[in-house]
């Protein structure tokens, strides 16, 4: 049953009908976007708004290439279902996940002393490997400590 | 009066007809069937490869269970013991549970309840068949070669040190999870393109609308298993230490990620199960279903829910109580849409002229299985319950009160509503009948056992246990025997009826279902001539059928 | 040759098969995207936990090759919706260039990307426990080089696999069997570049201009 219609043909000769320039302005306003970002990311903005401002123009950037170069804005109903649905998705996959470790007991977040002296485990996984003998310990975090980075462990003692 | 599609079934006055000319004898020779593009013989391809892999969990879940006869060893050591149950999960989730309905049935009537020839894209469909095959073969490697004894949650950072096989399995699974996605993109496009004239969205069968939600989950999820999956073998292979604690790396992210997968991924299980459900009940009660669009719209719901409540698998993780907040609420959400279905497939039998055939029977399992097995699950929700049961023998007990008591219960009535159909021939009923009450019997006694014991604090995986859980686990393992035999009982009469059983005819059933409207075995084009339909897809007000007992095989009024 | 040769048997027109095949192009773009999101988390969760040592760690890496490659990317993006264009046109040998213009462009993003990771093996700036740096001791360090080297990996990856499509489709081109009206391969080809450039327009600003 392969009988081709005009319409498909004729559907054709209208899409191209609009001409090339909306991809060289597409590609232009990109170009100023990744100046841009540039440009703001040597500006220090405080601490969220760097972020915030990087994924913005992030995200204007690709809605012109998503709508333009891959002709979302002609092609209503389910592509356009079908890239926000899974924007959303990521979007709930990254904030609830980001959310948990943000609001742990602060313990529980990587990166903290004792797990770190720990030997990785090798081949012999049974053989524990407990926590550093108290000398080699270093102190842990405080709440008023904003970094979440761990200081150095203190040089070992000459014996 | 009524018209059904172009084939009309022979009338009731004829003998029953076996198609001569169906999907099955059309094109002779292995090479026909390895490269086929009919959507009908790759169904019944996966029908076949996920059956027999069904076979092999359930080898290794009898292993499980007859170590468990004994507090101490029984058969084997403890390191075998993790890989027997591991391998159980891995092959049953991934080989069975997850392509047998979709890929299975989904491609053999999908086409068909759509008034299509075929899927959208025949040829990705093959393709697909042949990635199950390749993730099958990759994980079978890696069983030969002693398999992994992670579990099939392959946790870090266990999974990533492991020294059993587990980069094979982890690679296995995914290409399978390729396979999946393959799938599910044929059915959406499908049924967004493919639907005959007259079947509007409203006026599909709601196996199709409970498929087309499995897709959507399969699209969405499946992906970030395999980059999950993806980095623990390459974490296991090169050390990179990303879920590594002592390299700065966070263990519950892997967990985060992993079960973004697979708690949408439980309902790719149980929705065709729903999809099964649906198209069943109304031909065992002959009666039009009882809120279409409410049927059709939580399909879409538990879809969409499902991918908020991953975090109920990490309530005693170390997740934030935050986060364990939000998840326990969202996952009562999930039971809001399940219920509406099950308070419409009621609300369908009431006052219904219901014939009790064996695939009615194994809907009445799965009923009070589902309805059990979800409050269960509910309870366990609930973060303060779940403390005590997490890892307990009552989580592995609900789970597979979904799975076996629900999934494989509508796997079964599937198999034997449609026979029929993809056969031509009828099962015995009356084995069908004793298989379902030695299963649904065995089912029980398998797995109630395990709620009291993960009640009373046994925990799960484990290789030995206190005298006091012996009795339970003697009894559980007896019912997994029984279910055992039900089930060679069941592979035994069917694969008789091939060739002895009596032929059956179009619709034996006198069901509505679009499908009953082409002959038994179909032809491979499906239909002859473009398919026409006037009426709704579960439709029994016209020319309604007599009430009261219909036996099952014979040939009702069906046009 | 006519285009109702390019209908398959089960669809009723040409349309309706380009509408699928369209629909199923979006289908496998959100997969991969999704994939690449399990990636996105791992270095959202980490870039929590480490932000001054990201920080600190993106410093090391050159931000004159990361914005060279995002132009670089962004113009091949451009020429590939220009042969598209001019398929729609039949204009198949153009059509053809532009995507060899397109080929090229890719292959100057995989050398600066070449330069950019010997450049980091040989500064010790390696994923887990072969990194080996004096001047970058915090913990999070590995673990920025560690995400570095699975996202451009990836995308690499998918970089490598869109030049395959594309090299087929511009071979095709030349060839002329796009001129008559059926031109959705190209389509998709081209869907599938746009991609690989929406990812690199993410991992530019949260890799490179932390």
């Amino acid at each position: 049953m392969a009988i081709a219609t005009r319409d498909s043909h004729e559907a054709r000769e209208h899409g191209g009908g609009h001409g090339a320039q909306r991809y060289w302005i597409v590609w232009a306003l990109l170009l100023a976007g990744t100046f841009l970002t540039l440009v703001l990311s040597r500006v220090h903005l405080p601490s969220p708004f760097h972020l915030l401002v990087a994924l913005a123009i992030a995200s204007a950037k690709s809605m012109l290439v998503v709508l333009f170069f891959m002709h979302l804005a002609e092609h209503a109903g389910a592509p356009r279902l079908i890239f926000a649905t899974s924007v959303f998705f990521i979007v709930l996959l990254i904030s609830l996940t980001v959310l948990d470790n943000a609001t742990r007991f602060p313990l529980i977040n990587p990166g903290r002393g004792p797990t770190l002296q720990m030997e990785p485990p090798g081949p012999d996984i049974l053989t524990p490997r407990g926590p550093p003998a108290p000398a080699e310990r270093i102190d842990m975090p405080t709440v008023e400590q904003e970094g979440r980075d761990v200081p150095q462990p203190p040089p070992k003692p000459e014996h | 009066m009524s018209q059904f599609p172009a084939t009309t079934p022979p009338s009731p006055a004829e003998a029953p007809a076996y198609n001569p000319r169906n999907y099955l004898n059309a094109e002779p020779g292995i090479r026909s069937w390895l490269l086929t593009r009919d959507h009908k013989r790759i169904g019944l391809m996966f029908l076949v490869l996920s059956g027999v892999f069904f076979f092999v969990g359930g080898v290794f879940a009898l292993l499980v269970r007859i170590e468990l006869l004994t507090p101490g060893p029984t058969i084997m050591s403890a390191m075998t013991y993790n890989r027997m149950f591991t391998l159980h999960g891995v092959v049953m989730i991934f080989l069975f549970m997850i392509p047998a309905i979709p890929s299975g049935f989904g491609n053999f009537f999908l086409p068909i309840m759509v008034g299509a020839r075929d899927v959208a894209f025949p040829r990705l469909n093959l393709f697909s068949l042949y990635l199950y095959l390749i993730g099958a073969g990759i994980a079978l490697y890696g069983m030969i070669h002693g398999g992994t004894d992670t579990g099939w949650t392959f946790y870090a950072p266990y999974s990533t040190t492991t020294i059993t096989k587990v980069v094979p399995v982890l690679l296995g699974a995914f290409v399978l999870g390729f396979s999946s996605i393959l799938t599910g993109l044929n059915f959406i496009v499908t049924t967004h393109t493919l639907r005959a004239p007259g079947i509007t969205w409203m006026r599909m069968p709601l196996f199709v609308w409970s498929i087309y939600a499995t897709s959507i989950i399969q699209i969405l999820a499946t992906p970030v298993l395999g980059i999950t999956l993806l980095m623990v073998a390459v974490e296991h292979a090169f050390g990179f230490g990303i879920f590594d604690p002592a390299r700065g790396g966070d263990p519950i992210l892997f967990q985060h990620m992993f079960w973004f997968y697979s708690h949408p991924a439980v309902y790719i299980m149980v929705l065709p199960a729903m999809a099964v459900i649906s198209e069943v009940i109304c031909a065992a009660a002959h009666k039009n279903i009882f809120g279409y669009k409410a049927v059709a719209f939580s399909s879409l719901g538990i879809a969409f829910v499902g991918f908020f409540t991953w975090g109920h698998h990490l309530f005693t993780s170390g997740q934030s109580t935050l986060d364990a907040g939000i998840f326990g609420v969202l996952s009562m959400f999930v039971g809001i849409f399940t219920a509406i279905k099950v308070f419409n497939w009621t609300a369908t039998l009431y006052k219904g002229a219901v014939s009790f055939t064996t695939w009615f029977a194994y809907f009445c399992g799965f009923l009070f299985f589902l309805v059990f097995g979800g409050m269960t699950g509910i309870a366990l929700a609930t973060v303060s319950l779940d403390v005590h049961w997490q890892d307990t023998y009552f989580v592995v007990a609900h789970f597979h009160f979904i799975m076996v008591g629900a999934v494989i219960m509508a796997w079964l009535a599937a198999l034997h509503y449609w026979w029929p159909k993809m056969f031509g021939r009828m099962y015995p009923e009356r084995w069908g009948l004793v298989g379902a009450v030695t299963i649904i019997f065995g089912f029980n006694a398998t797995f109630v056992p395990q709620f009291l014991l993960g009640n009373y604090g046994m925990p799960r995986r484990y290789y030995s246990y206190p005298e006091r859980f012996w009795p339970l686990n003697v009894a559980s393992t007896l019912g997994a025997t029984l279910l055992g035999f039900g089930f060679l009982l069941i592979l035994v009469y069917l694969l008789w009826s091939l060739k002895y059983g009596r032929v059956a005819s179009a619709n034996p059933w006198g069901s509505r279902g679009y499908e009953w409207g082409t002959l038994s075995p179909p032809p491979t084009e499906n239909f002859v001539g473009q398919p026409v339909y006037t009426h709704g897809p579960h439709d029994y007000t016209e020319g309604a059928v007599q009430g009261g007992d219909v036996p099952p095989g014979e040939v009702t009024h069906a046009v | 040759m006519q285009f109702e040769a390019y209908v398959a048997h089960h669809f009723p027109n040409l349309r309706q098969q380009e509408h699928a095949a369209r629909i199923g192009m979006w289908l496998f773009l959100a997969t991969e995207l999704l994939l690449f999101g399990g990636l996105f988390t791992a270095y959202s969760v980490y870039r929590f936990l480490y932000a001054e040592t990201f920080a600190e760690a993106s410093h090391h890496l050159s931000v004159t090759a990361g914005t060279i490659n995002t132009v670089v990317l962004i113009t091949s993006s451009l020429t590939v919706a220009l042969a598209h264009h001019l398929t729609q046109q039949g204009k198949g040998r153009a059509a053809a260039l532009s995507l060899a213009i397109t080929l090229a462009f890719a292959v100057v993003f995989l050398l600066i990307k070449a330069w950019e990771w010997t450049h980091d093996f040989e500064e010790g700036l390696l994923p887990g426990r072969y990194f080996h740096s004096a001047e970058l001791t915090a913990v999070g360090a590995p673990m920025f080089f560690t995400i570095y080297f699975l996202l451009t990996g990836l995308h690499g990856l998918h970089v490598v696999v869109g030049m395959t499509v594309l090299a087929v489709l511009m071979v095709q081109c030349w060839r002329g069997r796009y001129d008559h009206g059926y031109v959705t391969p190209v389509e998709l080809g081209g869907m599938y570049w746009h991609l690989v450039d929406l990812i690199w327009i993410f991992l530019y600003p949260l890799l490179y201009l932390i």
